[in-house]
């Protein structure tokens, strides 16, 4: 038990560290278009390139919180790279192609939802 | 009117569902509905923060890790139920939680039981993981609204629906062992309110092994096929109505290389095993929104079971039928605002069971009408609270009172700390929860009067704390559980292995009981690897002949990793590795009493999922061809008296490579 105490500490005082520590690390808001929980795995698959350290959308708001490292990647090139994935947001327009080819549920543009 | 709709739906829910699980958010939605509640895909196992009950969910994505193939083998990946095999010859295999046999645990069909009786270990292979839609595994006595029968926990499995989600499910599989399987499952909305559902299994082991060499096939040949179809109404005025049907066909013949179907049994002719099975299921749940009352409705849920099995072990012969009706009423309101919600209801349980067993015929017609309250209390997100006191009329042992409560606490945001405790009762079928101990030449010790058991129904306490811990670590989600459950037995139908050449059947005298903790840590290493490493220990102790020693044949330890990778390219890679401590094998006529040895096991798989839906899967059990030595004691003379095929500690059988594709059509 006791083991366990301790253990459970490092984790939570790490986890602590590791987020007030880390200057190069920025959270940063965006809207990003999409509907459903398909969208949701498509949005965050796509936001996940080299420098990011999380993506989360939520499929309620539109929010895409997103955590990165500016030395390696900009978030104009995370929402690119999601743009390029069908999924617009307010920096970039998603190109046609790829919006075309997003699964039924993720036509935002039909549905006039976000 | 959104929070109006949202309570009516939620109302509906709990109809669809009448659900232990009832504070859960149910996987299952109306589909008008569909626009307001999007389901939350479950991936793998998640223990949600909120629910009153640590609920461990158990989703599609975790059942495709192990690929095959029904339900005793989709906990594979899931540390808080072992699986071990009853027996040398029969091939099944049965759970165990909290270091309890299988039948401790109530198994649901979406809240009607369905593993029970004589079906409480084969009944786990008559669901079909491509089948399933996702399972919720809670440990510990739960909600008084499912019978009062649940000792060590329940595990409920919801099927596929018919008004959502894949269109098209096709599976085939083939192992290296001989064993070819296919699964096929469609659904079809007939109107906008009517759909139904069609599921279909075929299984067949054509291939003898004999992978140990002791002159025994490994697993029995034969071929299983199970139909099943279900039908979905959702009514106008929140009325809704569902029913379904099931059937199971299934034979089994093994045994010794040579034994044919029909030999005589006896010694000098090769040693036979068959279990043939017959199996018809009904089912149907209609439930009531009040829409003018928020959060008040009503359900009724009506199941009935025809099983007939016959079964021969050596010249033992046991055949027998289950014929089980079960009807459940359930009322649910609230008290002034959602915080206070209260359910009551009348159930009854109706079993009837015809038993040969050697010469012998044994009787047994159970009525057990009931009637249930509960109360469940929740303080914001800070505290949840629920009673539920249930008092049974069982017609052969009395009426009694199954009192329950479950409490949770959240101190913080990311941390639930939960405590339950509660009584449970059951009657143990003997016959059908020890069908393993029939494949060896002990004599079975049963007191009985006239056509029926002398045993008094098993009566246990059990209770259990755990805490939940989320956390996020380097921006990726973790989360850590520990939980520790005690079970104690007023009165255990003891199962006594300890005298060579026997099994006897008695009521507990003296001290029985369980504890069990766990941990388990989970961890997402780096992006889309997932990690899940557990631990878990058991003390399990029980009076066998007036001296209290460990249980035999359960490992006081066990260690578990699961790795899961997957690209963006949907490749996928999960390897999974066990460690099983020692056993305490008892004393044979050919042994002495022994411990075990402690062995690894790994499984592994690599599956492909292609742009048309297609997926390819690849995977090993057992890797390191881990086998138990020798797991029949006497193989060479099944006849005498020294034979015994029930002393299973380890793996029976070797290493299995299968493959498989799988099609969904969204």
């Amino acid at each position: 038990m006791k083991r366990l105490i301790v253990f459970l500490s490092i984790i939570f005082f790490s986890s602590a560290v590791f987020a007030q520590q880390n200057k190069d690390i920025v959270t940063e808001h965006y809207k990003v278009s999409g509907n459903c929980e398909q969208c949701k795995k498509r949005i965050e698959n796509a936001a996940y390139i080299k420098g990011v350290k999380r993506a989360e959308w939520n499929k309620e708001t539109g929010d895409l919180t997103l955590i990165y490292r500016p030395s390696q990647t900009s978030a104009d090139a995370v929402l690119q790279h999601i743009a390029k994935a069908g999924h617009e947001s307010g920096q970039v327009k998603a190109d046609d192609a790829a919006y075309k080819k997003l699964p039924h549920c993720c036509a935002y543009k039909e549905t006039g939802k976000h | 009117m959104n929070y109006k709709r949202k309570l009516l739906f939620s109302g509906l829910w709990l109809l669809v569902g009448l659900s232990a699980h009832a504070q859960a958010d149910s996987t299952q939605a109306p589909k008008k509905l569909k626009e307001v509640i999007i389901k939350q895909h479950m991936n793998t196992t998640k223990v949600s923060l909120m629910k009153p009950m640590k609920v461990e969910e158990i989703g599609k994505g975790e059942l495709l890790k192990a690929a095959c193939c029904n339900l005793s083998e989709s906990f594979e990946t899931t540390p808080s139920v072992d699986v071990a095999f009853t027996d040398a010859v029969s091939g099944y295999k049965q759970v165990q939680m909290l270091g309890l046999a299988g039948p401790y645990t109530l198994i649901t069909r979406e809240n009607i039981p369905d593993v029970r009786g004589l079906a409480a270990i084969t009944g786990l292979t008559y669901t079909p993981g491509t089948w399933i839609d996702g399972m919720q595994l809670s440990k510990g006595t739960g909600s008084v609204l499912n019978g009062y029968e649940s000792v060590a926990g329940q595990i409920n499995i919801e099927l596929r629906k018919p008004f959502e989600e894949d269109k098209l499910v096709l599976n085939v599989y083939q192992n290296s062992q001989g064993r070819t399987e296919g699964n096929f499952y469609a659904r079809k909305e007939l109107s906008k309110r009517l759909s139904t559902g069609f599921f279909a299994h075929a299984r067949s082991q054509w291939l003898k092994t004999d992978q140990n060499k002791d002159g025994f096939l490994d697993q029995p040949l034969g071929n299983q096929y199970i139909l099943l179809n279900r039908w979905f109404y959702h009514a106008p005025k929140g009325f809704e109505a569902q029913a379904g049907i099931k059937g199971v066909y299934s034979t089994n013949t093994g045994g010794q290389w040579n034994y044919i179907k029909g030999d005589e049994q006896q010694a000098g002719k090769p040693w036979g095993y068959e279990l043939n099975t017959k199996r018809l299921e009904g089912w149907a749940k209609i439930g009531k929104v009040f829409p003018h009352k928020p959060a008040t409705s009503m359900g009724l849920q009506l199941s009935g079971v025809y099983h007939d099995q016959d079964a021969l072990f050596g010249n033992r012969v046991y055949d027998a039928r289950q014929k089980s009706l079960y009807a459940n009423l359930i009322f649910q309101s609230i008290i002034d605002n959602t915080n206070h919600v209260i359910k009551g209801g009348l159930s009854t349980v109706l079993d009837d069971y015809d038993e040969l067993f050697g010469a012998k015929v044994y009787k047994r017609t159970e009525i057990v009408p009931g009637a249930f309250a509960e109360y469940s209390y929740s303080y914001l997100d800070k505290f949840n609270l629920i009673a539920g006191l249930r008092g049974d009329y069982d017609n052969l042992y009395g009426g009694f009172l199954t009192p329950r409560l479950h409490l949770r606490y959240a101190p913080f945001k990311k941390t639930a700390i939960r405590a339950s405790i509660g009584r449970a009762q059951r009657t143990a079928n003997i016959l059908a929860e020890n069908m393993g101990y029939m494949a060896s030449s002990r004599v079975f010790v049963i007191p009985s009067t006239a056509n029926s058991f002398n045993l008094d129904p098993e009566v246990a306490w059990n209770m259990g704390v755990n805490l939940t811990q989320k956390f996020m670590l380097d921006y990726r989600d973790g989360s850590f559980g520990v939980d520790y459950y005690y079970t104690h037995f007023q009165n255990q139908v003891i199962a006594d292995v300890e005298n060579p050449g026997q099994v006897s059947f008695y009521n507990l005298s003296g001290p029985s009981f369980a504890h069990s903790l766990q941990a388990q840590f989970d961890y997402e290493l780096i992006h889309h690897l997932s990690m899940r490493l557990a631990y878990r220990w058991y003390n399990v102790m029980s009076t066998f002949s007036g001296v209290l020693k460990e249980k035999p044949l359960i490992a006081a330890n066990r260690a578990f990793a699961n790795f899961g990778y997957e690209t963006n390219n949907s490749w996928k890679f999960d390897y999974t590795f066990h460690w099983t401590g020692t056993k305490r094998v008892p004393a044979t006529h050919m042994m002495l009493g022994f411990r075990s040895p402690s062995f690894v096991q790994m499984n592994a798989q690599v599956s492909k999922m292609f742009k048309n839906n297609i997926e390819i899967y690849l995977g090993g059990e057992n890797l390191t061809n881990y086998m138990q030595h020798d797991p029949i004691i006497g193989a060479d003379a099944p006849f005498a008296h020294g034979f015994d095929a029930s002393m299973i500690w380890g793996p029976v059988m070797g290493r299995n490579i299968y493959a498989g594709v799988r099609y969904n059509l969204k």
